[in-house]
């Protein structure tokens, strides 16, 4: 009971801390009209995992083995790209917002608009096809007893819980410190996405050097503990974690989290204070980062 | 504006790159779940039993073919079960996040070899590991279904004609050799091409015999320094005794009775033998969709570069004989495997039943009586047109292996 509810918390976690993140985010820019759109993508995303995995499991054909990590490693690289982009996208429209540039704001909205959907998509789908394999394989047990099935149910409602709680949270905190504490965990999230996908695509033999560890704290830290499950679920972290995944992990969080706060600072002496905005004010009207080719997934 | 726009470029290629995804995934990557309709074997079907400290596996080896391990986790914690390859690094399939009480399967479709099997209680570890083997059942890497019957039953037909062939080519000889050897050189002449024909139809199967076709089939402008000349053209020259003119300046002297018969029982012999060796389980064996397609090929390249040309048959001229003979198994070759290629290349398949057509038309054109007309009373024109029909042919006839292999 216990360990399916870790399983369905773990998989529903990280999807449902993007989500709120996301929701939050379009409540904070006054955008409650895109909602719909993001929920949509939610949707599509659940009904297409349940269905993939329906007829996986009693169709007469299922994915192999490495067709299934394949797409589940492509998925996690594509979402890390999409989220890059989020992130500086939040960041420049947070200084948008300042400048009451509103025109400039809706121009990246309606930029947006397809991205807050494929966003949801995919934060929801990446897992969704293995959650949905394991949930029907529960619904297949639920036979001899349902207790399978309703420990993944809880896990993943308590994830939604979360998720919610991460939101409201987070509709609480000043724009400012929203955008830079949303984005810096994004950041995170996105470095465990990515270190993820590679795993998967190394477990498909796309990728060397599955043998190769940089670490193993499975012995202190249980992967099915309830605590391995947080850190899974939350920031993706493997304790059994190869080096090809350790130095993808550090070569994107590393640059980009440099990049992130450096535009945040940038834009902050503009409203926080005016004694030390002299040597930053030239460099607030260039855009610190170069949102297009910066986040380009 | 540009800057506005540029936001939208990734998000599309995103979609773009999604949509390849999902649109690839069915397509490419898909894995037989149950008995698809295969002939000989069912799924093998495994269960295993992954508790808190063992793994036990209802059998530890499995024939090649789809393989099912149906894994219950009768632990408390969640599980996963792998098969790794036999160096135990490289994982060939894993099925994780089976939770207490579930049980989930790991299909495959496993190649002949030793693995390792290995359940992960508590997703730690190496895992409890086990040996494991795929023994070779036969059905592994070839197509299943109605495919490979369909495969399955051009080659048992083929490798039944060729021995009809074989059959009727050594009665024929039998005769042949037995009115030549008795001086009655009309009933031999007769016989003559009506014989042939039944080597001519399965000539690529005697070629494939290194030593057979050479002995019993060379012409005398293809005979290497220090060959001796043996065979069916031999005894041609013999029957149809040339002028000097015909034969380089040369008076031809006719074979002595002895070397009739020397010649005669040698070529009975070669095709007794002939006869012998495709009538053995080996020969069967090597016949397969590869061997007919490439067959049939190698019939035409036999009329292009021999009978139009009229070259096989210089003393006799009875070549248009030669020519249908190698339509002839070319034709019965293509027949055997016309329902593969229908369903793998329809196009392929309209094709060469339209060059058939063709090439059989102009043949019937030349019928004289039983036979054919000599090769020397045709036209200029008319031998243009058979040439070209040959070709015609032999173009997509030399796709049909690759239209039933791959």
């Amino acid at each position: 009971m216990l360990a399916n509810f870790l399983i369905g918390l773990r998989e529903g976690l990280e999807a449902a801390l993007v989500v709120g993140i996301l929701v939050a985010y379009l409540v904070k820019t006054q955008r409650r009209d895109l909602l719909p759109q993001l929920w949509a993508g939610v949707a599509t995303a659940v009904i297409v995992s349940l269905a993939f995995g329906a007829a996986l499991t009693f169709g007469p054909r299922g994915l192999t083995f490495e067709a299934q990590e394949a797409i589940g490693g492509t998925l996690s690289i594509v979402a890390v790209g999409l989220i890059t982009w989020m992130i500086f996208w939040m960041a420049r429209t947070a200084r948008h917002l300042k400048s009451n540039l509103h025109a400039r704001l809706d121009d990246a909205v309606v930029a947006g608009r397809w991205a807050v959907l494929l966003m949801a998509l995919l934060a929801v789908g990446r897992e969704g096809l293995e959650t949905a394999l394991f949930l029907w394989a529960g619904a297949q047990a639920t036979g001899a007893t349902t207790q399978p099935l309703l420990g993944a149910v809880l896990g993943l409602a308590l994830a939604v819980v979360l998720g919610w709680a991460m939101y409201k949270g987070a509709v609480r905190l000043d724009l400012r410190v929203f955008f830079a504490w949303t984005g810096a965990f994004l950041i995170i999230v996105a470095g465990g996405v990515l270190a993820y996908g590679i795993h998967d695509l190394q477990e498909a033999s796309i990728l060397p050097g599955l043998g190769a560890l940089a670490f193993d704290v499975s012995a202190q830290i249980p992967p099915t503990s309830w605590y391995a499950t947080l850190l899974k679920g939350v920031v993706n972290f493997t304790p059994v974690t190869t080096w090809l995944q350790a130095i993808a992990w550090v070569l994107y969080v590393v640059p980009v989290l440099f990049f992130f706060i450096r535009s945040v600072r940038s834009a902050r002496p503009r409203t926080v204070s005016s004694a030390g905005a002299a040597p930053a004010a030239p460099s607030s009207t260039v855009p610190a980062v170069d949102v297009t080719t910066g986040g380009t997934p | 504006m540009s800057r506005t726009l540029g936001p939208v470029r990734p998000a599309r290629h995103t979609v773009a790159a999604l949509g390849a995804l999902v649109l690839l995934a069915p397509l490419a990557a898909c894995t037989s779940n149950e008995s698809a309709p295969s002939t000989e074997t069912d799924n093998a079907r495994l269960t295993v039993d992954s508790s808190a400290d063992a793994c036990s596996l209802s059998a530890s080896e499995a024939p090649s073919g789809n393989v099912v391990f149906s894994v219950t986790n009768t632990g408390d914690d969640v599980t996963e079960f792998y098969l790794l390859a036999e160096d135990g690094l490289r994982i060939v399939s894993e099925i994780e996040n089976i939770g207490p009480g579930l049980t989930r399967d790991l299909v495959l479709v496993a190649k002949p070899g030793s693995y390792i099997t290995a359940c992960k209680p508590g997703m730690v570890g190496d895992g409890i590991r086990s040996e494991f083997t795929v023994t070779d059942s036969g059905t592994d890497v070839a197509p299943t279904g109605e495919l490979a019957d369909q495969i399955e039953a051009a080659t048992t037909n083929y490798v039944a004609y060729v021995k009809d062939q074989s059959e009727q080519l050594l009665t024929g000889t039998e005769a042949f050799v037995a009115a030549y050897q008795s001086g009655d050189d009309e009933t031999a002449r007769e016989l003559y091409a009506s014989t042939r024909v039944h080597w001519e139809r399965i000539e690529p199967v005697a070629e494939s015999f290194g030593d057979l076709d050479p002995r019993m089939d060379l012409r005398q402008a293809d005979l290497e320094e220090g060959q001796e000349w043996t065979g069916w053209h031999l005894l041609e020259k013999d029957l149809w005794q040339p002028t000097p003119e015909a034969d380089g300046g040369a008076v031809y002297v006719p074979l002595t009775d002895a070397e009739r018969t020397q010649y005669a029982d040698q070529l009975l012999a070669d095709t007794q033998e002939l006869d012998d060796r495709v009538h053995t389980t080996e020969f069967a064996e090597l016949i397969d969709a590869a061997t007919i397609g490439n067959g049939a090929k190698s019939l035409l390249d036999e009329v292009a570069t021999g009978k139009v040309t009229g070259e096989e048959e210089i003393w006799s001229h009875t070549d248009l004989w030669d020519f249908q003979a190698n339509v002839d198994g070319a034709k019965v070759a293509y027949d055997g495997l016309r329902d593969v290629v229908l369903a793998q290349d329809a196009d392929l398949a309209g094709e060469l039943d339209a060059q058939f057509e063709t090439i059989q038309g102009l043949l019937d054109a030349q019928r004289d009586g039983d036979g054919f007309r000599l090769y020397t009373d045709l036209s200029t024109t008319e031998v243009r047109e058979l040439a070209d029909a040959v070709n015609a042919l032999g173009e997509p006839l030399s796709r049909l292996t690759a239209a039933v292999v791959l």
